[in-house]
């Protein structure tokens, strides 16, 4: 294995045999940025007024909610003293880029609540004026006692609805290029230190996004055997494709400036991208993974392809979307680190499986925001307008 | 038009959200630790220096054996492992005083270990520190020492203090 | 037009405190995350010895002097307890030879170091051992991430832990160029090494710099004109690690060939 510095053997600091940051740093970005991408859907519609993505606006929103609610899970288990997590809002240290990051997590967490209660309200009004008991007072609840619901007040909620969508998307853009920032601004960190990293982030954020809502679309459609909107699909896959090309030229040009501009960077980076990175940097994440999707997304969208097939092969792109992305948190977070900074060696990486900050937990956490969502729709309507009532109104 | 007005639902929850952000100051302003120094350019807890301050030591420094080993000391002066920290080769005085008074012998390592550790050639030394070597390479400093390859103690011939002698 | 200042002139310091107040002036109007505490101290190329506190600690590691017996990577361990997978202070071995170099630092240099092999032995340029530690910046990257203020620099120049508030989070870790920070496998909070505050507290050296048997480690105030440390700062012929981080070190070594990393 070739190695920086002129080293002839792997040395690594005493203090870097471990890699600190772990599954749990690299599950943390990816749901944070499921949270953003699947917002992204819902602001698409509310704001830019893309009509095909009108009928999929609320799921997009519910399904940003759940991610949203776990987005700060992996944080909170890869703390060492977890229970001291409060301090970062009573004492930010603002010469940190953690720490705003817990009051624009939250705040961006209420944004969504908000937008999502007043899209429910008139269902609430109506359920707590149908049910009695204890679930009739939760409705109650969630009306906030207010148990009318007139076309003056909708026409209110609509407004606020749209500003809020309209405040939420530089906000997600934010909150999302924020954890790319909490990278890209660690100067010790060869692999991390780019200006691009946020853009990245943000950008692979969205493609991831709107790739898992677009499976959990089908997946639901197909489970409730309902006809899929092939109108929107198209449209859907149209989005996916040119955010993707955006981000992964965004990751070619990174690499690409690293590569010629042959300074300490590349010294680092070179011996990583040949040795202990290459089959799951150049192999699967620029390589496989972009490659496919890229031609799959493309033949769905240019040919006039239509019906099953067009589903099966959106499908599998949204998959590989998924995944590479996946790949690209990995390699980022892992990867950064398994440079020493003795700039002699790299550090070997160890999968845990079944320890606090392994494998396994990091499937539960990646699970919880689908069971919520499982949850909620078993409450809510998610695809039917939740204006239009059974009696109608 | 009767009925509650357009807005209404919009105040009872911005009343929702206000009570909910006073409560969180009150709460936020409760849970910052008394001592702390608002002032982003030294943005910590002033009680975090007491804290670490108040450590116990483990170490004492050469100064911390002449309380009972005076006239020992005095000897000491004038031999050729004076400078060296008396703990380094003894252990710490923390393993062998507790609140002035001797609990635990002072344990000396006697190995060869212990002198070799410093005084083996090696190439990463400095030139002109006291080296002994089985073979080759004799100079100022590095000296031939044939009795360096068998398992005899140093300190059968030297004077751990005052090895030269 | 305003006359080209002359280095002669002799109003220098006024000058130079009329720059320091248009700095900091700016400083304290732009954005605290972007610029943090560190912007205000690299304006001032006196800070070291005209700050306000009482002393300037400052560490000076002489690589001419070092044996590589690791005696202070013992005394730290006994003196703090450090558990055993992680270092506040160890020592590295480097082997220059034509084909590369050759650097290890078993144990963290814990029980010394064995003779290198004959094949080394044969090749090699140049041979020595670098003691390392945490270099207590005044620009200190590990202060700037720290989300809650759980480490933090006093106006003594030590940069410090505070156990009962870090969260553990490791994001100083991440961003020290020197891998001085580890998380604690047993408190689960980050450390490392803080000079041995509190022995300096109670008016005795680290105790690296205590059992230091040929004098590699120096410890003292650059406030005191007489201490070893402000004769070696005064003489300019020092080096710190890594100065391209701008991390701006206050341990100073000598004799720092270029190979150390």
């Amino acid at each position: 294995m070739e190695l920086p510095g002129d080293a002839l053997v792997n040395f690594i600091f005493p203090n870097n045999a471990k890699v600190w940051w772990s599954v749990m740093i690299v599950l943390y970005p990816y749901l944070t940025g499921l949270m953003a991408g699947a917002f992204v859907v819902s602001a698409l519609s509310h704001v830019f007024k893309i009509k095909e993505f009108k009928p999929i606006a609320n799921f997009a929103l519910i399904a940003a909610f759940c991610f949203g609610l776990f987005a700060a899970t992996p944080l909170l288990v890869h703390l060492g003293q977890p229970q001291r997590a409060y301090e970062i809002y009573v004492t930010p240290h603002l010469t940190s880029a953690m720490s705003i990051f817990g009051y624009f997590y939250s705040g961006y967490l209420v944004l969504l609540m908000i937008e999502i209660w007043l899209i429910y309200r008139p269902y609430f009004t109506r359920m707590a004026n149908q049910t009695k008991g204890f679930m009739g007072f939760i409705w109650y609840l969630l009306t906030l006692g207010q148990l009318e619901y007139n076309p003056a007040s909708a026409k209110v909620d609509q407004k606020i609805i749209a500003v809020l969508a309209g405040i939420g998307i530089p906000w997600a853009s934010v909150l999302h290029g924020y954890v790319g920032f909490v990278f890209g601004s660690v100067k010790a960190v060869a692999w991390w230190a780019t200006a691009l990293q946020p853009f990245i982030f943000l950008s692979s954020a969205i493609v991831s996004g709107m790739a898992v809502l677009f499976l959990m679309y089908t997946f639901i459609r197909w489970r409730q055997r309902q006809a899929y909107d092939f109108a929107m699909v198209r449209k859907y896959m149209a989005f996916l494709w040119g955010i993707f090309i955006l981000d992964y030229a965004l990751e070619v040009i990174e690499l690409a400036f690293v590569v010629y501009e042959r300074g300490y960077h590349w010294s680092l980076i070179e011996p990583l991208l040949k040795g202990p990175l290459f089959d799951s940097y150049a192999i699967m994440q620029m390589g496989i993974l972009s490659v496919t999707p890229l031609l799959i997304l493309g033949y769905v969208v240019l040919s006039n392809i239509s019906g099953r097939m067009m589903i099966h092969m959106a499908n599998f792109g949204s998959l590989i979307l998924l995944l590479q992305v996946l790949f690209m948190r990995f390699n980022v977070v892992v990867g950064g680190q398994l440079i020493s900074k003795s700039e002699r060696g790299f550090v070997d990486f160890e999968w845990e499986i079944l320890a606090k900050e392994g494998i396994l937990t990091a499937i539960v956490l990646f699970v919880a925001p689908f069971v919520t969502y499982y949850i909620i729709s078993r409450f809510i309507p998610i695809f039917d307008d939740p204006a239009a009532g059974k009696e109608g109104s | 038009m009767s009925g509650p007005s357009s807005t209404s639902h919009l105040y009872r929850l911005g009343i929702v959200l206000v009570a909910f952000f006073v409560a969180a100051v009150l709460v936020g302003w409760w849970a910052v630790p008394s001592s702390w120094n608002f002032d982003v350019d030294h943005w910590y807890r002033k009680d975090a220096l007491i804290d670490n301050a108040q450590k116990p030591m483990v170490y004492g420094g050469n100064e911390s054996c002449k309380d009972c080993h005076e006239p020992a000391m005095k000897k000491l002066a004038k031999f050729k492992h004076r400078a060296l920290s008396c703990e380094s080769c003894h252990g710490p005085v923390a393993d062998h005083v507790r609140g002035n008074k001797k609990f635990a012998a002072a344990k000396v390592d006697k190995s060869r270990w212990q002198c070799e550790n410093c005084h083996q050639e090696q190439i990463n030394r400095p030139k002109d520190f006291p080296q002994f070597s089985k073979t080759g390479d004799i100079g100022k400093f590095v000296k031939k020492h044939n009795l360096l390859e068998k398992k005899t103690l140093c300190l059968e011939c030297h004077n751990a203090h005052d090895p030269t002698n | 037009m305003m006359p080209i200042p002359s280095p002669i002139e002799a109003d220098t310091d006024s000058r130079r405190e009329f720059l320091r107040n248009i700095l900091a002036g700016t400083a304290t109007a732009t954005v605290l995350m972007v610029f943090g505490p560190g912007a205000m101290a690299l304006s001032d190329p006196t800070r070291r010895t005209k700050n306000k506190a009482k002393h300037q600690f400052a560490y000076v590691i002489n690589i001419n002097n070092c044996i590589g017996c690791g005696n202070c990577v013992r005394a730290c361990n006994k003196e703090n307890n450090v558990p055993a997978s992680v270092f506040r202070t160890w020592v590295e071995r480097y082997v220059v030879t034509d084909e590369g170099v050759y650097v290890e630092s078993p144990n963290g240099g814990l029980k010394g170091f064995e003779a290198v092999n004959k094949k080394l032995r044969q090749n090699f340029k140049k041979s020595f051992t670098v003691p390392k530690m945490c270099n207590h910046c005044e620009d200190p990257p590990c202060v700037q991430v720290c989300p809650v203020g759980a480490t933090f620099k006093t106006e003594e120049g030590f940069v410090l832990v505070d156990h009962a508030h870090c969260l553990g989070c490791a994001y100083c870790v991440q961003a020290c160029p020197y891998a001085a920070r580890y998380i604690d496998p047993i408190k689960h909070v980050s450390d490392k090494c803080d000079w041995c505050y509190h022995r300096v507290k109670n008016g005795k050296l680290p105790a690296c710099v205590t059992v230091c048997p040929n004098k590699a480690r120096l410890f003292g105030d650059l406030k005191d004109p007489e201490s070893e440390v402000t004769k070696i700062f005064k003489e300019d012929q020092w080096m710190v690690l890594k100065p391209h981080m701008h991390t701006d070190p206050t341990c100073f070594y000598i004799g720092l060939p270029r190979e150390v990393v």
